[in-house]
């Protein structure tokens, strides 16, 4: 039903232990290329842009929605982009516009696109990775690095 | 910015030569199986095959349900006694046959919530507690155990059993399993034998399905293979995509879909086979029913969306049109059932007007649901019907008629012993039951009632629950908890410099005067702790060796993998410990006869707890006979399942399926009774208009002891939620993320809103616990009188808004969760 972060006055006894498991910025090592990934012009709202990232044998999905959403960037702060593998166990993903979601045909997880990525419901126990994007002056969105682990991957940079 | 989310974009795989072991999940009755990889810190396994324990070549992107991805949340870092770091990853195992690397979300985050001093699961007990001067102060096992063994012998001299209260876990799983069970069992009821004794947050020490057993009819009897081969599953009262997950994702479903017909064929030849119908009984829209008929179409799912309360009236109707119709068994009927005709005057004769007018459904949906259950699909070839029922059904209106009218619909329609077919539970937690024999009678005594609020008893011991939430009318309870542990504080307060002597003479006085003195015994410091005058720190799974069933009773054993907190111990040692000292105290005395009672606990290891254990489940559906740990070991994560038959060539042989002999049934007679005054006055007060059905969900287990330290989890369920209709919402001004306070005479609670039209207008649902709002602050002190089960699932309230928390709807999302 619910998802997102916690509002600090809504868990004072536990916020603590959600601070010690960096869970707020990526921090990683890995060697992720920046690759783009189409230019703002290309968006129509509510279609899905496909590619892949950080390599071929990754899918991935960009996405105007249309409306300010967390982690949205761009001038209306609304374009995303995500892992089209389940986290769970790595089904593809289906992406329904009216709602904004994603869903996995394997077990029925569901995702918000709006919202990072959080699991709406479902048997997966992390969001869907979301791409960290840049655009440039010339309005290219590229692709940067990913939050959150890729499935079926020991490291979201093959070795 | 920023949802809340794991984050890793790596994890360390195990090399090939990592430390293996099997366990299976701690939660759910389902029990899947799971390997367990453990290696020091710092060491790392590679990308290439033989680089790896998975033998999984991580250069490649592994393909989808492949059985080798390891998530952020299977891998922790923990630090063991001796200060030495491990990494470990519990990971979902592919050659599991009830899970086949399948994992809820509930079981795959296991990483999260292995003991680590750097991680939310800090906060574990890792020593013994006392209250000294208004706090709680750490101590030695010593110390906690003496002052408990002298407070509980001076307790039982002067006010004997009956003054010693206890509230406990009975199940499988993490933290518990038969080793537990009746370490805490030889305690009680052997060593102190008190009748005030109560199962995890209810008010008694029952059995949840008396009218099963009754009727002759063990709680598991079918396997998970019989949802595999079913013509059409029943679930009455249970949310299974989001409670047993595996279950219904690994075995309902894919028989909803036609995966299972060559199965059918093979298993079952002779007969039409098609693929399978389910009918879900539920006040609410679940996430179940959607995914069902996302699966299966709707065509192939019935929900029967029912008034809370009226499940009697519902399958007594059923009965009546299955008979009216001549689709009952009668065969069976005849050859294996006994007091038909008293079943036929009481339920049979259930107004079919009258059922339609309490459940709300109509007799077309009705008679749809007769024929999917029983309208033979051949001349010679009945259908195939699985009844499994929960909690919307056990907790309902009156637990002992709710179960007797599926128990006997079952029966009427010959379900049972035959493959594809019976009628159980689906269960919570694994089951591990052993113990001595209760020494109360049936119905067992209220405990909340008499022992806790009534001021029967002076001592009161908790161990693996926590009833200041969990128990019905928890709002009472805790106030009378409140109250009567006060008096014991101030008294030690008083005595504080004093000498031990002085202490228990102390405690000893204001127990005389109403005073409760509380034992908490759990792996975290919980809320019924902040009451409690000694809290004992208990081991976890992973941190003990224990074994347990699942819901087609297959044992294992679950290894031990880690060392437990501090100090922590099994409960089956904190048990022995108190017992010995009690043993040593009464033998000082000369008193053979209490000494003897309190003595047997001297094991030293597990196994032999285990072994002790067969004796409490003699002729029992768990009957593991001489099963040893070695031989579980050998068997893994498929285990056995109970009960064992005999043993062949030095292994157990197990049974796949219950009463396929030919042993006697007997229909057990459970007409409409109507509510109980506590629910009638509610319905009649128009203060209160709004009904409250409640349950769990997905993504949290039981009280959330554990997801309250799963960031992943709790920072999506900050607050319990409340699903509210939109019709409702509108009238009262109420939005998504919206604090609202719900309230009747017997408490309130504030919770989030979730506008949804899962439920009919008028209808809410809570979730059912949750540290920050407990549900059961608003239910009434009715129990079924037969039984002494609570009517958890349905009270009435009135609802009004509280406000907005600020930044809490930004981060959280409303997408309604039924809708696959």
């Amino acid at each position: 039903v619910v998802g997102g972060a916690c509002a600090a006055d809504a868990l004072p006894s536990l916020t603590h232990a959600a601070e010690g498991s960096g869970i707020s910025t990526l921090r990683t090592t890995l060697p992720y290329p920046r690759i783009k990934l189409a230019s703002i012009g290309q968006l129509t709202t509510g279609h899905e842009h496909l590619s892949t990232y950080p390599d071929q044998a990754s899918p991935v999905v960009l996405i105007k929605l249309g409306r300010p959403v967390v982690n949205g960037v761009g001038p209306d702060r609304d374009i995303v982009a995500y892992s089209r593998r389940c986290s769970h166990m790595g089904g593809t993903l289906s992406f329904r516009p009216d709602s904004a979601t994603f869903h996995c045909p394997l077990h029925y997880a569901m995702f918000d696109a709006q919202k990072g990525g959080l699991l709406i419901i479902g048997q997966a126990t992390d969001n869907l990775p979301q791409l960290e994007l840049e655009i440039d002056a010339a309005g290219d969105v590229f692709a940067v690095g990913i939050r959150g682990l890729l499935y079926g991957r020991q490291a979201n940079v093959l070795a | 910015m920023s949802s809340i989310y794991h984050g890793e974009d790596r994890v360390p795989v195990p090399p090939a030569d990592a430390q293996q072991f099997t366990t299976v999940c701690s939660y759910c009755i389902v029990g899947c199986g799971y390997k367990v990889y453990k290696w020091p810190l710092g060491k790392e396994g590679g990308p290439l095959p033989h680089q790896n324990a998975l033998r999984a070549d991580y250069r490649t992107q592994q393909p989808e349900q492949a059985g080798t991805w390891i998530s952020p949340a299977m891998h922790s870092v923990v630090t063991e006694r001796n200060g030495r770091r491990f990494n470990i990853v519990v990971l979902p195992d592919k050659d599991c046959v009830v899970n086949k690397g399948n994992h809820s979300i509930r079981g795959g985050t296991h990483g999260d919530v292995l003991y680590a001093p750097d991680r939310p699961t800090a906060d574990r007990l890792t020593h013994p507690l006392m209250y000294r001067g208004h706090s709680r102060l750490p101590t030695t096992w010593g110390d906690a155990i003496e002052l408990g063994a002298r407070v509980i012998k001076a307790t039982l001299d002067t006010w004997g059993p009956d003054a010693i209260a206890m509230k406990c876990f009975d199940h499988g799983g993490g933290g518990g399993g038969f080793e537990n069970n009746w370490a805490v069992g030889s305690f009680f009821f052997t060593g102190i034998g008190t009748k005030m004794a109560s199962i995890h947050n209810r008010p008694a020490y029952n059995s949840e399905v008396f009218a099963s057993a009754d009727a002759g009819i063990a709680a598991l009897p079918s396997a998970y293979l019989d949802a595999e081969l079913a013509d059409t599953i029943v679930l009455v009262g249970a949310n299974s995509y989001e409670t047993q997950s595996i279950y219904f994702l690994e075995h309902m479903l894919p028989n909803l879909g036609g995966g299972t017909l060559s199965l059918k064929q093979q298993q079952l030849p002779g007969e039409p086979h098609a693929r399978g119908r389910m009918i879900i009984v539920d006040p609410r829209r679940t996430s179940t029913v959607a995914v069902a008929e996302a699966h299966a179409g709707k065509d192939n799912v019935l929900h029967l969306q029912i008034n809370n309360g009226t499940d009697i009236a519902l399958l007594n109707a059923l009965s009546r049109l299955i008979h009216d119709q001549g689709w009952h068994d009668q065969d069976f009927i005849t050859r294996r059932t006994n007091n038909f005709a008293a079943f036929q005057q009481a339920n049979l004769s259930q107004s079919l007007d009258e059922a339609v007018r309490l459940t709300g459904i109509s007799i077309a949906r009705m008679m749809q649901a007769a024929e999917w259950i029983a309208k033979p699909k051949a001349a010679t070839a009945r259908r195939r019907t699985l009844f499994l029922y929960e909690k919307g059904l056990i907790w309902g209106l009156k637990n002992y008629e709710n179960v007797a009218s599926i128990v006997d619909l079952a029966l009427l329609t010959g379900n049972l012993g035959k493959p594809g077919t019976g009628c159980g539970r689906l269960g919570g937690h694994q089951e591990g039951y052993s113990r001595p024999a209760y020494p109360g009678q049936r119905p067992p005594v209220n405990v909340d009632e008499v022992a806790v609020k009534g001021g029967a008893s002076k001592v009161f011991w908790v161990a693996g629950c926590n009833p200041v939430g969990g128990t019905l009318n928890a709002q009472q309870f805790r106030a009378a908890l409140a109250r009567r542990t006060a008096l014991v504080n101030q008294a030690l307060d008083a005595a504080g410099s004093g000498s031990l002597d002085d202490k228990v003479a102390a405690v000893m006085t204001a127990l005389d005067k109403g005073g409760l003195f509380l034992i908490v015994q759990d792996i975290y410091p919980i809320e019924t702790a902040q009451y409690a005058h000694l809290v004992l720190p208990a081991a976890q799974w992973g941190e003990m060796n224990l074994t347990s069933i699942n819901g087609e009773r297959r044992l294992r054993l679950y290894q031990q993998f880690m060392d437990a907190p501090g100090v922590a111990e099994p409960d089956w040692k904190i048990m022995a410990r108190m017992a010995q000292r009690l043993e040593s105290a009464y033998r000082a005395e000369g008193n053979a006869e209490m000494a003897t009672r309190f003595s047997g606990f001297t094991w030293t290891h597990d196994e032999e707890v285990f072994r002790a254990a067969a004796a409490g489940v003699k002729g029992a559906q768990e009957d593991y006979g001489d099963t040893t740990y070695a031989m579980l070991q050998a068997l893994g994560t498929n285990g056995v399942q109970t009960p064992v038959r005999e043993m062949k060539t030095g292994m157990p042989v197990g049974t796949t399926r219950l009463h396929m002999d030919e042993k006697q049934f007997t229909f057990i007679p459970s007409a409409w009774p109507g509510f109980p005054p506590q629910i009638q006055a509610l319905m009649d007060d128009p203060r209160y208009p709004f009904w409250v059905n409640n349950g769990r969900a997905n993504h949290g287990w039981q009280s959330l002891y554990d997801d309250a330290r799963k960031p992943y989890v709790i920072g999506r369920e900050p607050l319990p939620h409340v699903e509210i209709h939109p019709q409702d919402a509108r009238r009262l001004d109420i939005a998504n993320g919206d604090l609202i306070e719900l309230f009747n005479p017997y408490g309130s609670v504030t919770a989030m809103a979730v506008v949804t039209d899962s439920n009919a207008p008028g209808h809410v649902y809570m979730l059912f616990e949750h540290p920050k709002g407990w549900l059961n602050s608003l239910t009434t002190d009715y129990v079924d009188p037969a039984t002494t089960i609570p009517y958890y699932k349905g009270t009435k309230a009135g609802i009004r808004t509280v406000g907005t928390m600020p930044g809490l709807t930004e981060e959280l999302t409303f997408v309604p969760t039924n809708q696959a």
